[in-house]
């Protein structure tokens, strides 16, 4: 069965960029603009994983983290940061919201594939 | 191009106010105000004709102010978006270009994904992360972009046309408010942005004499295609 991921950026381009990643590993893909809008989705429907920016307008990718921990639906769903941000303090909230992995921007397509694969 | 479109008084008020960033500069008396933390390593100096303090970027550097500051860089075939909220006179400047493609074997992702295209999207969102961080919003946002000069003559590669093509599509694609552009030619440039104002001074230079810029261009050019484009991945 094909696996749904639910991507979340605030930039149209990172969000091209993600999706022609995943299309090319035959993923499907559902896209959100914000925190916010990936948690209303994510309300409704389940999906096999999430990839988020950290910083968006309306909810940041750290508090949609802990937001979605609280779902039933995604308690153990695989959460991944996606993010400009490196350092350890910020790495440390992701954490301890609840994320799965951090994984730094540019993104190579190889390793985010693999990153995927290993915790799905 | 000089293009200054805005007057700055009610943006500078609005941002010294908001941000609790005192009146950093009004004259050599009043010293320099602290840079943002994550630019403490970005060189300053007074600009003695502009009479304000001026950021002086290095390729593959970019500096945000909140205190009515300049930014100057020299561009070649480099490119720079200015970038700042047309409210509050925050913004700033970033210097890149994309590294060359071929070396990071992405072919099976074409150019939507290729190694230049992430690197310039990682330049582009580091500076208009740390705009948005300061209470703007990307509605606010303005943009000029400037540079991507084919610099190194007729018969070189044009690095230039390759950096233009990108940061073009890059705020087409995000839907950015483009108020002005000064790209292409074959001129370095020498470039002056004031982000509580906007506006933005180019000065085309004389492309013989300038050893020192086409060195660090292509030192920065030698540093992009060494470096892994991205390898940081950590599992909690």
């Amino acid at each position: 069965m094909t696996r749904l991921i639910l991507t979340v950026d605030d930039s149209a381009s990172m969000r091209e960029m993600v999706r022609a990643t995943l299309q090319s590993a035959g993923y499907q893909v559902i896209e959100a603009v914000d925190g916010q809008e990936a948690l209303d989705y994510a309300r409704e429907n389940s999906c096999d994983l999430v990839i988020s920016d950290v910083n968006m307008p309306r909810m940041d990718g750290i508090t949609l983290i802990h937001e979605l921990r609280n779902l039933p639906n995604y308690r153990l769903t695989p959460l991944l940061l996606l993010t400009t941000e490196s350092s350890a303090e910020r790495k440390a909230e992701g954490k301890r919201a609840g994320a799965t992995g951090w994984i730094v921007k540019p993104f190579n397509p190889e390793q985010l594939l693999a990153t995927m694969a290993r915790v799905l | 191009m000089t293009v200054q479109k805005r007057t700055s008084a009610t943006g500078r008020h609005k941002a010294f106010s908001e941000h609790n960033v005192g009146p950093a500069q009004q004259g050599q008396h009043g010293g320099l105000a602290p840079s943002l933390p994550q630019f403490g390593h970005i060189s300053r100096y007074w600009d003695r004709e502009h009479h304000c303090y001026s950021a002086k970027l290095l390729p593959g550097e970019y500096y945000v102010t909140t205190t009515g500051e300049q930014i100057a860089t020299v561009l070649g075939s480099c490119v720079s978006a200015c970038v700042r909220d047309r409210r509050t006179g925050i913004g700033g400047m970033n210097h890149f270009m994309l590294p060359q493609d071929g070396s990071k074997g992405t072919s099976a992702w074409g150019a939507a994904v290729s190694a230049a295209t992430r690197y310039g999207n990682v330049a582009m969102e580091r500076l208009i992360n740390d705009i948005l961080k300061l209470g703007s919003s990307r509605e606010n946002l303005e943009i000029k972009l400037v540079g991507g000069g084919k610099v190194l003559g007729a018969s070189a590669i044009d690095i230039g046309a390759r950096n233009i093509e990108f940061v073009r599509k890059y705020v087409t694609d995000e839907g950015f408010c483009v108020l002005g552009e000064d790209l292409g030619d074959v001129f370095p440039r020498k470039v002056q942005y004031a982000p509580a104002t906007g506006r933005l001074r180019v000065k085309k230079l004389n492309a013989v004499h300038n050893n020192t810029l086409f060195e660090r261009e292509r030192t920065y050019a030698a540093v992009l295609d060494k470096e892994s484009v991205g390898n940081d991945i950590e599992l909690f």
